[in-house]
Parts: C-alpha cells; sequence; structure tokens
C-alpha cells in the first residue's frame, strides 16, 4: 500500500496550523486517497495507474487557495501551549494573554503570589532607592575624569588663601584651581532673617566645574577682583523656591546679607548641591567679600585677623582642580607636593614635607564614602534575603499549583507538544506574576520611602544629607528585578511541571512515589533555606535591638532631663571681643533670672552632636609633643596619645551640665583674658597624662611649639559624654571663654521644670538682646540624645521590621508546604486511623516533620549567622557579635513559629475522615 | 447535458455544494469520500468533487456548525471522520431548499421549461 502521508506531505502545502488539526487533515485526505486508490484497483486499473488517478485529487492548484482561506479560521481555535511558533512577537503576546486567562481562573493563589512577591520586591526598591540617592549620585559636572579634590592624609586639604594662591599660580598641572570655604550667614529678604548655609568661592569655582545657571549668571573671575567690591550673591534652586516662591524677577533683587546688601545674580541648577555631594549649601558669595561674609572664627589658634584674605596662619579653605588634560593625577599630585613643600620652608625652615593627593571629585569622601559603602551593603543583603525567601515561598506555591494542572500539560505533552514552548509559557505566568508584583512593589517602595523621609532627623544630625529617589535607574533597577526573579522562581516549577514523564498523570495515580517524593523534597529544601536565612536576619535584628538598648542604657554624664541648647553665631553680627564679652554676659544673665531656670553658661563644643575640637597637649616636663595643627572637624576623637578634645565653657557650664568637680577649683570671673592661663580637665586626662594622678598645679601648652604661655591645671572634673553615646571615655580639656573668646557658643540652660515648657521664653529673651540674631533650633538634652542616636535607633527598627517581615513568610512558607504535604497524603493518613492510629499519633507525625524541617533550617541557619554577625562588629555597641541571649532567643523564637505554622495542618490531618479519605483519589 | 460548459457547472456547483453535502448528511452520519461518491454517483456523473474542493467545503460547514465531524472507528473498519448534520444545519438546508424550489419555479416561469 502506498504511503500516502508520505506522498501528500510532499505536494501539500504546509499549513503551519495546530499540529493536531494539521495531522487531523492528513489523516483524512490519506483515507480519501487510499479509498480512491482501491476503486481505481477494484476497476482493474494498474497499481501505478491507480496511484497516479489517485494522487491527481490532491494536484489542484485551488487546494492551497481553499486550505488558505480556512487556516485564519483554524488560527482562532484555542491557544494550546505547545504549539509551534511563527513570529516571536506574536506568540509571546499570545502566551502574555493566556497567562493572564490562567491567572485571572485562580485569583486567590495569584493575589497570594504577588502580595509576597510585593513585599519582596518593594523593599529592595526602598533600599536600592537610598544606596542610589547615598552612592550612585554624581556631582552633576562637566570633564569628570579631571576633577579632583585636594587632600592631605584623609581629609580634604585646609589651606590659608595666601597658601591657595601660591598653589594656584605656581603649578603646570592644572587648568583651574579653585577653592571655598563654608559660611553661614544672615540673610534678611522678604521681611524675614534665616540663618543660610553658603560657600565662599574664588571666581574660577563654578567655571572649574563646569555647572550652567538655572536663571542669570553664576560669580566669574570678573567677581573676583577686589576685596569688597562685588556685593553679588548666587542662590540655589530650592532656597528660591522655599524662601523667595519662585519670584521671577529674582536675578537683580536686592537681599542683606550680614546686614549689608547683596543682589542675586543667578540660580544654581536644582541637582547642584555644592561642591560635595551630600553637603548642601543655598548661597555662593565671591571670595573678595570675605570681611563681610567670613569673619574670623576665634580659636585657640587665635584666628582674630579680620583679613583672611592675607592671613598665612589660618587654613580655611578646601580646594578642586580641574587637570590639563594632557597630564596624568599622579604627576599633578607630585607637583603639587612641591610647591606645598617649598611653600611651607619658606614660611618655616623646619616645616615638614607637604603631601597633596588627588581625589577624583566622584569618589567623594573616602572616609564617608566607606562607611556609607558598609551601610548600604549590609542593606542590601538583609533585603536582598527577604526577596530570595519571598521566591521561594512563590516557587512552593507554583509548585503546588502544577499538580493541579499536570492532566492538562500532560496531555498536551502527550499530543505533542513541544516541552520547552511550555515551559515558555509557564515562565511568562511566573514573570507576569512577578511584573505585576513588581509594579505593586514600586508603589510599596514609594510609601516606605516617604515614610523614611518623615522619620529623618534635622539636617546636622546625620554626616551627609540622605538622599532618596526613586529615580529612572530605581525603576529600571526594579524591572529587571522583577524579569529575574519570575525566572528565578519559575524555572524549577515550570521544569518539574512540563516533565515528559507523564505516564502515571494520565493515568491518574495521585500515589505516584518517585514524582511526588522528588517535588515534596523540593518543597522541604525551599523551607529549610527559608527558615536558615530567616535565623540568620532575626539573629543580626537581635544584635542591632540590643545595641540600640545598650546605647540608651549609657550614662551621659549631664543632667539631661533637665538642659535646654540653644546655638549662639554672634560671628554672623562681626561683634568686637567687648561687644561679645558683654553679650554672653547678658545672655546668661538674663536667662539665668527667669522663673524655673537654675543655671546657664556657654560653650563653644556642643555635646552629643558629635562635633568637637582637638588640642596637641605638650605637659611642661614630658617629650614634647609634633608639631600638629589643631583640626575642628566631625566624628574625631582624640585618639592620639598626645592629644586631648577640649570645651571652652563659662564658669556656670559644670553647674549647669551637672558635671561634678571631682579635685581642685572652678572657673571664677576672675580667669579672664591678661590672666595667668587655666584649664580643667577630666578623670580621663588625668589617668592619660598624669599615670600617679596628680595634675592639679602642672602646666601644658598647646602648638605652635614654640607658644610661650603655659596652662595650669586648677581643677579635674568628672568624666562626661563628649561627641557621642558610644564613644569611649575622652581625655577632655576645659578653658574659661573669658580667656578664650569664641563667636559661636551653644548656650545651655538647667532647669528645674520640664525643659520644654522653657523653650520659647528663652529664644524671646535671646531675641529681645539681639534681634539680628538667628536663633534655629532650640532643642532639650534629650532631643539631642534621641537625635545622637537615630542611626543605631533606625537600623534597629529597619532590621527587626525586615527580620519579622522575613519571619512572616518563612511561617508562611513552612505552613504551605506542611499543608500541601498533608494533602497529598489524606490517603495514607485516612487508612492509618483506620487502621487504629490514634489522632494523637497523626499529630506528632506531621509535627514531627514540621520540627524536623524546623531543625535542619536552624543548624544551617544559626551556623551561618556566627559566621555573618562577625561582619557586623562595626555596627554595634555595647554588644558582642556572638551575643547569647540573642543567639539563644531566636531559635526559640523560630521554634515557637514553626510549631504554630504546623499546628494547622496538623489539627487539619487528625479532621480527616478515615472512610472518606479511602474512597477520595 | 453535454452542452453545458466547464464555466457554468462550476457556478452551479458552487451555488449549490452546500445544499448537496447537507442534504446527503440529513439521514445519516457520512464521511468525506462517501459524500464525494454519493454525489458523484446520484448526478449520474455530472458532479465530480475532489479532494480539493470537497474537504475545504466541508471544514467550512464545520465553522459554521452545520455539520459536525467525529473521528470513528467501526467494527473490522479503519478509523475515518464522519460528518454528521447539526440543528442548524437542518435550520440551513430547510431554507436553502425552500430557495431552490422558489428559484427553478421562477425559471421555469420565466422560459417555459418543464420539469423532465
Amino acid at each position: 500500500m502506498p504511503d500516502w502521508k508520505t506522498l501528500i506531505a510532499a505536494r501539500f502545502p504546509k499549513l503551519q496550523m495546530n499540529p493536531a488539526r494539521e495531522k487531523e487533515i492528513l489523516d483524512e485526505f490519506s483515507q480519501h486517497l487510499d479509498d480512491r486508490f482501491r476503486e481505481l484497483r477494484s476497476e482493474g486499473k494498474s497499481e501505478h495507474e491507480a496511484m497516479r488517478l489517485a494522487i491527481d485529487e490532491i494536484e489542484d492548484p485551488d487546494l492551497e487557495k481553499e486550505m488558505k482561506t480556512l487556516r485564519q479560521s483554524f488560527d482562532s481555535l484555542p491557544i494550546a501551549p505547545g504549539a509551534p511558533s511563527r513570529h516571536l512577537t506574536a506568540d509571546i503576546g499570545r502566551d502574555v494573554i493566556y497567562a493572564i486567562r490562567t491567572l485571572c481562573r485562580q485569583p486567590s493563589f495569584a493575589l497570594a503570589a504577588i502580595l509576597t512577591l510585593a513585599l519582596g520586591i518593594g523593599v529592595n526598591t526602598a533600599i536600592f532607592s537610598l544606596v542610589n540617592g547615598m552612592l550612585l549620585r554624581h556631582l552633576p559636572v562637566q570633564n569628570r575624569d579631571r576633577l579632583v579634590y585636594l587632600y592631605t592624609r584623609q581629609n580634604l586639604s585646609v589651606l590659608s588663601y595666601p597658601a591657595y594662591k601660591t598653589l594656584r599660580d605656581n603649578n603646570q598641572s592644572t587648568e583651574k584651581l579653585a577653592a571655598w570655604g563654608l559660611i553661614q550667614a544672615s540673610l534678611n529678604a522678604e521681611g524675614e532673617t534665616d540663618l543660610v548655609l553658603g560657600a565662599i568661592v574664588t571666581g574660577n569655582f563654578f567655571d572649574a566645574l563646569g555647572v550652567r545657571p538655572e536663571r542669570g549668571r553664576l560669580l566669574g573671575m570678573d567677581d573676583d577682583l577686589k576685596p569688597g567690591a562685588h556685593p553679588v550673591a548666587v542662590i540655589s534652586d530650592r532656597l528660591w523656591r522655599t524662601r523667595f516662591g519662585e519670584r521671577t524677577d529674582i536675578v537683580g533683587h536686592e537681599i542683606r546679607l550680614n546686614g549689608q546688601p547683596f543682589t542675586v545674580v543667578g540660580i544654581t541648577p536644582p541637582e547642584f548641591p555644592s561642591a560635595q555631594l551630600g553637603v548642601n549649601r543655598d548661597l555662593y558669595v565671591p571670595m573678595m567679600m570675605q570681611a563681610l561674609m567670613r569673619p574670623p572664627r576665634a580659636g585657640y589658634s587665635g584666628e582674630m585677623d579680620p583679613d583672611l584674605l592675607n592671613n598665612a596662619n589660618n587654613g580655611w579653605l578646601y580646594s578642586l582642580a580641574l587637570l590639563k588634560p594632557e597630564g596624568t593625577a599622579a604627576q599633578a599630585a607630585e607637583e603639587l607636593s612641591a610647591v606645598a613643600t617649598s611653600y611651607a620652608k619658606s614660611r618655616s625652615a623646619n616645616a615638614r614635607p607637604q603631601q597633596v593627593t588627588l581625589v577624583p571629585i566622584d569618589d567623594g569622601d573616602p572616609a564617608s564614602r566607606q562607611q556609607m559603602r558598609s551601610v548600604a551593603t549590609l542593606l542590601l543583603a538583609v533585603v536582598g534575603t527577604i526577596l530570595v525567601i519571598a521566591c521561594a515561598n512563590v516557587a512552593n506555591l507554583l509548585l503546588s499549583k502544577a499538580v493541579s494542572r499536570r492532566r492538562e500539560l500532560a496531555v498536551r505533552l502527550a499530543v505533542g507538544a513541544n516541552r520547552w514552548r511550555i515551559v515558555r509559557q509557564l515562565l511568562t505566568e511566573s514573570i507576569l506574576l512577578s511584573v505585576t508584583g513588581g509594579a505593586a512593589g514600586v508603589a510599596l517602595a514609594f510609601a516606605i520611602v516617604e515614610a523614611f523621609k518623615i522619620a529623618l532627623p534635622a539636617s546636622g544630625v546625620l554626616p551627609i544629607a540622605v538622599e532618596f529617589s526613586i529615580d529612572m535607574r530605581v525603576l529600571i533597577f526594579t524591572f529587571v528585578l522583577s524579569f529575574v526573579t519570575g525566572i528565578v522562581f519559575g524555572l524549577l516549577p515550570a521544569l518539574q511541571a512540563s516533565n515528559p514523564n507523564v505516564a502515571p498523570t494520565l493515568k491518574d495515580e495521585s500515589f505516584v512515589p518517585d514524582e511526588r517524593g522528588r517535588r515534596i523534597r523540593l518543597k522541604q529544601s525551599l523551607v529549610v533555606a527559608e527558615i536558615a536565612m530567616t535565623a540568620v536576619l532575626l539573629v543580626a535584628a537581635g544584635l542591632f535591638i540590643r545595641s540600640l538598648l545598650k546605647s540608651q542604657q549609657v550614662d551621659p554624664g549631664v543632667a539631661a532631663n533637665e538642659l535646654l541648647s540653644a546655638p549662639l553665631n554672634i560671628n554672623l553680627l562681626r561683634y568686637t571681643r567687648t561687644q561679645g564679652r558683654d553679650f554672653y554676659k547678658n545672655v546668661i544673665d538674663r536667662v539665668s533670672a527667669l522663673p524655673g531656670v537654675v543655671s546657664a553658661s556657654v560653650a563653644r563644643v556642643a555635646v552629643l552632636t558629635g562635633g568637637g575640637r582637638i588640642l596637641t597637649i605638650s605637659i611642661e616636663g614630658q617629650q614634647p609633643a609634633t608639631d600638629q595643627r589643631l583640626s575642628e572637624a566631625r566624628g574625631i576623637s582624640a585618639v592620639d596619645r598626645d592629644t586631648a578634645s577640649a570645651n571652652v565653657v563659662s564658669p556656670e557650664f559644670l553647674k549647669t551640665m551637672g558635671i561634678a568637680l571631682v579635685q581642685g577649683r572652678n572657673f571664677t570671673l576672675d580667669d579672664a583674658e591678661g590672666r595667668p592661663r587655666v584649664a580643667l580637665v577630666s578623670e580621663t586626662f588625668v589617668r592619660r597624662f598624669f599615670p600617679n594622678g596628680d595634675a592639679i598645679g602642672k602646666r601644658f601648652r598647646t602648638p605652635p611649639v614654640d607658644n610661650p604661655e603655659w596652662t595650669e591645671i586648677v581643677g579635674i572634673v568628672r568624666d562626661s559624654k563628649y561627641g557621642s553615646l558610644n564613644e569611649e571615655p575622652q581625655p577632655v580639656v576645659y578653658l574659661p571663654i573669658r580667656q578664650q573668646h569664641e563667636t559661636g557658643v551653644t548656650l545651655y540652660v538647667r532647669t528645674s521644670t520640664s525643659p520644654e515648657s522653657l523653650i520659647a521664653i528663652v529664644r524671646h529673651e535671646i531675641q529681645q538682646l539681639e534681634p539680628n540674631l538667628p536663633v534655629p533650633d532650640i532643642q532639650t538634652m534629650n532631643q539631642t540624645i534621641a537625635a545622637s542616636l537615630y542611626v543605631p535607633r533606625m537600623a534597629a527598627w529597619l532590621i527587626g521590621i525586615l527580620g519579622t517581615l522575613a519571619m512572616i513568610l518563612t511561617s508562611l512558607g513552612v505552613y504551605g508546604v506542611l499543608s500541601f504535604a498533608i494533602s497529598r497524603r489524606t490517603r495514607e493518613l485516612g487508612i492509618r486511623m483506620a487502621l487504629g492510629a490514634d489522632s494523637g499519633k497523626v499529630l506528632r507525625l506531621v509535627i514531627r516533620e514540621g520540627m524536623l524541617l524546623l531543625a535542619l533550617g536552624l543548624a544551617v541557619g544559626m551556623t551561618g549567622a556566627a559566621f555573618f554577625t562577625m561582619t557586623l562588629s562595626g555596627f554595634l555597641f555595647g554588644v558582642d557579635t556572638h551575643d547569647l541571649t540573642t543567639f539563644v532567643t531566636v531559635p526559640l523564637v523560630l521554634t515557637f513559629v514553626a510549631f504554630a505554622a504546623c499546628y494547622l495542618p496538623a489539627r487539619r490531618a487528625i479532621g480527616v475522615d478515615p472512610i472518606k479519605a479511602i474512597r477520595e483519589v | 447535458m453535454k452542452h453545458i460548459s466547464q464555466m457554468h457547472m462550476r457556478e452551479l456547483k458552487k451555488g449549490s455544494a452546500e445544499l448537496l453535502v447537507l442534504s446527503l448528511v440529513e439521514d445519516r452520519a457520512r464521511h468525506g469520500y462517501e459524500i464525494g461518491k454519493l454525489i458523484e454517483a446520484r448526478s449520474a456523473g455530472r458532479l465530480r468533487f475532489k479532494v480539493a474542493s470537497l474537504y475545504p467545503l466541508l471544514y467550512r460547514l464545520e465553522e459554521r456548525g452545520w455539520i459536525k465531524g467525529q473521528w470513528m472507528e467501526k467494527a473490522g473498519e479503519r478509523r475515518r471522520r464522519f460528518y454528521r448534520i447539526t440543528r442548524a444545519g437542518r435550520q440551513v438546508l430547510a431554507a436553502q431548499k425552500n430557495n431552490w424550489l422558489e428559484f427553478v419555479d421562477a425559471i421555469r416561469h420565466i422560459t417555459g421549461i418543464e420539469n423532465a
């Protein structure tokens, strides 16, 4: 008999329709030709002739045309996964529609999966937006590959103006060398006076950075010619919006800065913070206006000379450079170091060689960047783990769902559907779930970010301005993450479900040991992994929480419950020394006289704000210290052997702060200018510099090395916290403000009633005395302490919440796996109970299964935690990385939660009616 | 009848094909080959449907829901696809029969052709 199918296929146009249908048509045509052939043979035709005539039936040019018109309608038959592809985009489109239909038929499953994914992806998006703001943003400048900061050692180099000019004029490596200083100014405009943060800049500053104005113009070389002759200012976009109401005539508008008229000439673009990322400045004035805009801040180094432009003794400028294209940074650094060294030697023959390092502008401040990087890594690791747990849960859901679809897929595979096409279809479903979850996650992330923004402390508490932004980069990240997530959790279930070994499924046996066993083992492994990851997260959360609690218990060493603080920046008013001293006295007298006030004093360094001042100490009769400049910066503690933290205070300081005098005497009004210099020191200072304990009457001095003035120690005070609650006890030196005039101090007020109640009246008293002084922030000491604990508090909250989230997801996972396992074993359990097993035994059986998963998960998890927590030591205070309490509590909590998750399925198991179970297939 | 040209025959076939198929499966289900043979036999060889015209027609009728095809395996025979008329098909058949009768009547009245 001829092979009709082959003969037909050779002549038949390829219809490219549903393969099952095409096969049918082929069969039918073969039948017809066969019947025709037999008929012709029975009429006496030869085999060859009969074949020829039979084939003739399909040799018709109209056949293809006729079948083509039908093809359209064949195609509108319901799509079956496994149909061969035609056009990729059309196929993917069909896959998506099919996936939507399938998911709509299972709304509760789809909802559970989408919500789980939304949680996992949402927290990742929120944290990534933080990382984006902290690390991935760049200063919006041009030629960033040639822009560098000048650093000496670890910090931005601090130059005097003459030093800057020398560097600028004596090098061949830089196209432009610019400098800027940070200032505060009192801004009087629209009838109000505020304090604004700004920068005083050289004429080439904006040029070097390549910044373009949003409106008007920026400062240029023409504004940098003659001291005092350029009363112009540039403001930030933010200031223009918030302070000037976006007025369209801002360019040319007159304002008053520190009491003098200035003209606004332009606005910086919105995304430009200042010369440093994270440091926001709202005002830029020309360097030549230094006398007015950057008055000297009298410090221990004696920055009293009002003409800082010609004073070579005071370093107060930061600088950056635009390198020439032809050289390298290394060459430039070498040249600049040589210039700096020769300059230093020209001023003092003993000067040490100066080392200038050039840090690319995109690297920012190395120290804080390093810190941000470790924070970012930790947070991303945590939220990444949560996403993995969420994926595991959804994968488990899919595995369960696949069971109910196994007949459908088995049939399709049996009629010849392509396995990979089916896998593609199932992956489309997973990706659809994850992208939908991702979209919901973005909405969640917005909410999280808003919550964070509200919870952020006032500026100044955190070392840099934290930016969150859900910008295009974050959205792309989310989309890619969602897509990958869908593949990650969908692939394994898809491969499982499309397994060609489908025969047992078609026979509809629910008791297929091999396949079922494999599926259950997979689900169990996923849950064990979830438990392990959750254990690690909970341990981390526990450590952070304990660290926070320890911090909160630290004794600050001052009367925190009864203190107010108010910053007083009188350098903006350019008082003379006498005026300044009188002002302090008047403020203290007036405030002390208020009802409810016990005492008041002023201090240069505001305690527990992270700020500070360091002095190098040379004790009389001891080895002199090396010539180190004193520096005033955030976060520096006196770790060097020869240094101490310093504060400059009025005589009432000890009484106001509640710091006890241990030995000797306090400052008096006699300790004034012209009298022998005196100091109080802390107990730790004594321990460090006078190990035999005898400090009263001893003398020390501070740089420069040939400083003739000795300071005598007249009293020893109790240790108290200086910069932060978490610090080690500091050696502190207190100097009397009447011998060491300061122009920027904090007023402290000790109250007998609640400090909050006196805030308004204290502000009123200050402004009565000096209406031109902006008093931005009056706080209670408790508020200051709370702000200083912001980071550990946020960390504990954040990781605590994330750990709890992980725990909830995991317990759902445990519940899901056990429910599934039980539902598959309904028959077996029914048989057991019919055979006399009591319900208690069945209960124990089920719970034992769950607890076994828990035990495995805990074993892996706690071991992992022991390793992981070693990386957290930098973040913790007062808590060991292997804190026993935490390592014991977490397994107990997880055991309790896992037990609860086991219990419900277990109860269901014993509720099984044995007869029904046996009958059930 | 020999004078009927090929072209005319094609046109007439087209117009009546559906009617022919529906009436042949009105009483019982038949497979494609059988339908083709019956048409040839009952028209005394004047009408012949080859594969190229018969099966597309059957599929079209099936799409419209006037007939329904089903694979059946009868004892001692090969598996074949049998077509039977549906309820919708019966309604269409009745309407088409009416149309033809009216048409033929009209032609007769105009031309005076008597029924053979």
